[in-house]
């Protein structure tokens, strides 16, 4: 078989190394309040975990870039779903005409209604015993 | 040219077993295309129960339930069992490997694994019919689609499993069109049939795969009641219609694709010029399948998403107009000075450009959104689509079929009924789908059994030449199939249209099994009629 | 070319030049496969997208039910499974049989550590009730005001499961490679599909990279 290049073992620690100090950076920074921020930097540290995999895991740095291609048309097309969906989803009633359209979806449920309050356990606790009536009034 | 050998892909080896596990490109391109034609007579057939219930008002033949029934049946078995699997499936089967002078597809066990799954994926259509149908239309929209009593969930795990087979072959096509060219055949001497079925294939990958997961959330939401799609549950069902369009806008374009490299092979051939503007033509190609994603929403221009989305969608919609012009220039600019034959073959391809044409251009009065909220589901756009579905993917199927039927076959049908069905199909499509633009300007609504009195002028006239497009169709399918009974065989060698493409060139008719005797050596592009035989063609 | 050696390596198909061209062919139409898989993943990511933008609070706060240190766990197994796949793949290269068996076992391990982890994290879920659709029933202090969080857990059960599956799938065709390579049918000279399948288990990892924030870190 003609040349396959071939990654040296020490390549491959580094990486698995880097990869799991990164998981340990992105919970640890989760703990931080930095408002919307947050998911800024954990898709940022997903984003540089995912390229390490890609370009050394699964060999793309050495490939044919054809293969590179493929994979960046295939990001670039969840791009436009997402983008041009949230063009929708993002503006809904933005002529104003409508007060009710503006906010679509935000009814809470009906089924909700016939639903007991629970402990942290799932198990229906008695709705006038317990300290958690105030957070049902509230809602 | 070499000899005969008497060997061909036909009939080496023998046996059934033969055929149901070949692994030939051909022989399952010959599977699909039977398969195809099938389905396209039995969705043909609901059209017509449509058409003569519509021949007058109030409930003659079928009831509404039925009537909704046919209408989503005939959708979705169209779509997805005829038209999206046909030109890939079939043609593209048979000549891609041809054409770039490989043996076979790049992956021949997943190809025949592809047929069988669109049969897989057939036979739960046609257990949907048998247990009393559909009637959501081939849509599918919700909510009525997670309310709706009819077996929605059998069609869309049949429209779920044929989506597998699709991006295989989507997959087979693209590796191969890479990987499987001989040597010299470089990216611009492939014959443009190639490059539409490269970026059919692409789209197929691309989109394809969202169909799945929409058709899962969609079973899921009908058993589990999710709530994605459900506003009673805080979901929202615009959003499945993005998730359906980013798919099946696409999917127009996997239907149109072929047909436009079918044209672009026929023209030239039959009117012995080079092509005119062959890169603009390969890009246009490209250019389409990658706008294609971007204009989804015009299918939702009335249902409820924000008006800026619209506005967007509206805009970029325009821009499908301009590659698409450019190959119907190219095609117009191939056939000026050249020596035009009116063939079957060239027949077709001129009801094409007639057709595909309107279709083309009333897509771009529905593109606009203030009339396009006047004209949505209406008869407007009824005609609209099937201009461009029947008279544009169809008509260059069949002018498609009668090209390489030949070379497929062996054997030549009689081109005078072939040029007389052809007339037919025309003009019966014409008197078929023409009223239905003035029905639907009119604000006659689609999806209706029946109807006001003051349509009834416009729907008789249209059920009328919808018979006569039914014959013409059968009798044009008749012909090429009677043409195989009769034996009428072509000399092997032969070329009888004078195709320059390596399938014409370097092979016999039917082929080799495996395709070419000695591999193909490229003298000449795939439109150098000039190069080759100048005395021919030099008039003047 | 066209004209076959007749000492040509038997997995050569008749219908390929030479292995480099059967080589490629097989690994850039795994890279369009992975196409379509991350395109079948987008179209959940695009509904998490969409539901998290009209339901800010309630992502945030139904994301605090899941356990985190579960998540990482399986975060680190899966990371794990993609070193030591990628060493079976380094091992068969060398034409070292035994350590590409060994560690394709090992991935095979944490592959089924990770269904494990799976495992007890949904059968938490369904004990409590925090189910997707109209099978949550979870009205616990912490979840009592929460708008919709039935939204949340359909899209978290949906993409963890489709996920999960591609574990399973995987755990099946790495079974398959441990079978081949014992059999010697793997060597240096050929291990396509060994490379395929290792390309298929790092977008599995990949995924779950971004599932990990999106679901457990912030909501």
């Amino acid at each position: 078989m003609s040349e396959h290049h071939i990654t040296p073992l020490k390549t491959y620690l580094i990486i698995a190394a880097s990869l799991l100090f990164l998981s340990g950076v992105t919970v640890w920074v989760s703990y931080i309040d930095l408002g919307s921020f947050n998911i800024v930097l954990a898709m940022f540290v997903a984003t540089v975990k995912a390229s390490l995999v890609a370009f050394f895991f699964m060999h793309l740095l050495w490939d044919d870039k054809k293969n590179l291609t493929m994979f960046l048309m295939s990001l670039m097309f969840f791009g436009i779903f997402v983008t041009i969906t949230m063009l929708d989803t993002g503006f809904r009633g933005d002529l104003g005409l409508n007060p009710e359209t503006k906010d679509p979806i935000n009814k809470r449920a009906a089924f909700y209604d016939t639903l007991p309050l629970t402990d942290t356990h799932g198990h229906p606790v008695d709705e006038h015993s317990d300290e958690h009536h105030e957070d049902k009034d509230h809602h | 040219m070499s000899e005969n050998t008497k060997q061909n892909y036909l009939n080496h080896p023998k046996g059934i077993m033969s055929w149901l596990l070949t692994l030939d490109h051909k022989r399952i391109g010959l599977m699909y295309l039977f398969s195809g034609i099938l389905f396209f007579f039995l969705g043909g057939l609901l059209a017509l129960v449509m058409r003569f219930e519509l021949a007058a008002p109030g409930n003659d033949i079928i009831s509404n339930e039925v009537y909704n029934n046919a209408y989503t049946l005939h959708g979705a078995i169209m779509i997805f069992l005829f038209i999206i699997p046909a030109i890939p499936g079939a043609l593209g089967n048979i000549l891609l490997p041809l054409m770039v002078g490989a043996k076979d597809v790049a992956f021949p066990r997943l190809n025949l694994a592809s047929f069988y799954i669109y049969s897989f994926g057939a036979l739960f259509a046609m257990y949907t019919i048998i247990n009393g149908g559909v009637d959501t239309g081939w849509t599918f929209y919700t909510p009525y689609s997670t309310q709706s009593t009819s077996n929605v969930v059998p069609m869309t795990l049949g429209i779920f499993i044929i989506g597998f087979s699709s991006i295989l072959t989507g997959l087979n096509f693209i590796a191969t069109v890479h990987k499987m060219r001989i040597p010299g055949l470089t990216w611009y001497k492939l014959p443009l049939f190639v490059w539409a079925l490269y970026g059919t294939s692409l789209v197929q990958i691309t989109a394809t795969p969202v169909l799945a997961i929409t058709m899962v959330l969609l079973m899921l939401e009908r058993f589990l009641g999710i709530g994605i799609f459900d506003p009673a549950l805080g979901g929202d069902p615009v959003l499945y219609q993005h998730f359906f369009w980013f798919y099946s806008h696409p999917a127009v374009y996997i239907m149109i694709l072929p047909a436009f490299g079918i044209i672009s092979e026929i023209i030239p051939v039959h009117s012995r010029k080079k092509i005119w503007g062959y890169k603009f033509i390969a890009y246009s190609t490209l250019s389409i399948a990658f706008i294609g994603f971007l204009v989804w929403g015009h299918h939702m221009f009335t249902s409820g998403q924000s008006v800026f989305s619209q506005i967007v969608f509206s805009f970029i919609t325009y821009f499908v107009g301009i590659p698409t012009g450019v190959k119907i220039f190219s095609w117009i600019l191939t056939m000026y000075k050249g020596q035009v034959s009116f063939t079957p073959p060239m027949f077709y391809a001129l009801a094409f450009l007639f057709l595909f044409t309107i279709g083309g251009l009333t897509g771009i009065f529905l593109g606009a959104v203030a009339l396009d909220i006047h004209l949505h589901d209406t008869y407007f756009v009824v005609a609209h689509f099937h201009y461009v579905m029947q008279g544009g993917t169809i008509v260059a199927f069949l002018g498609g079929l009668h090209h390489w039927w030949p070379k497929s076959f062996g054997v030549m049908y009689n081109q005078t009924i072939a040029n007389i069905a052809a007339l037919g199909v025309f003009i019966g499509f014409n008197g078929t789908f023409f009223p239905q633009f003035l029905l639907g300007l009119r604000g006659m609504p689609r999806r209706y059994a029946t109807y006001d009195e003051q349509f009834v002028e416009l729907h008789s006239y249209s059920t009328f030449w919808s018979g006569i497009l039914g014959i013409s169709i059968f009798i044009a399918v008749m012909n090429l199939f009677w043409s195989f009974i009769k034996k009428n065989k072509v000399d092997p060698g032969s070329n009888p249209w004078g195709g320059m493409t390596l399938e014409w060139t370097h092979t016999s008719s039917p082929p080799h099994p495996h395709n070419f005797e000695e591999e193909p050596v490229l003298q000449h592009g795939p439109y150098d009629y000039d190069k080759v035989i100048v005395e021919k063609t030099y008039k003047k | 070319m066209g004209h076959h050696n007749p000492d040509s390596p038997s997995h050569l198909k008749h219908y390929f030049h030479d292995v480099n061209q059967q080589y490629e062919t097989s690994k850039f139409a795994m890279w369009a496969f992975i196409l379509t898989e991350v395109l079948t993943f987008a179209g959940l990511f695009v509904a998490y997208i969409v539901y998290r933008s009209w339901y800010p609070d309630m992502f945030v706060d139904a994301h605090k039910l899941l356990d985190v240190n579960k998540g990482l766990m399986n975060t680190i197994v899966l990371i794990t499974s993609s070193l030591t796949m990628a060493l079976a793949i380094w091992a068969i290269q060398k034409n070292n049989k035994k350590l590409s068996v060994v560690m394709l076992v090992a991935t095979f391990i944490f592959a089924l550590v990770f269904l494990g982890i799976k495992y007890l994290e949904y059968t938490h879920k369904f004990e409590v009730g925090q189910l997707p659709g109209e099978f949550y029933s979870y009205m616990g202090p912490d979840a009592a005001h929460l708008n919709n969080p039935h939204i949340f857990f359909s899209i978290y059960f949906i993409m963890t499961g489709l996920h999960g599956l591609h574990v399973a799938i995987g755990m099946g065709l790495i079974a398959w490679l441990i079978y081949s390579t014992q059999k010697g049918n793997l060597t240096s000279e050929y291990y396509t599909p060994m490379e395929m399948i290792g390309i298929f288990w790092h977008l599995v990892d990949l995924i779950w990279i971004y599932l990990f924030p999106l679901f457990y870190l912030i909501g």
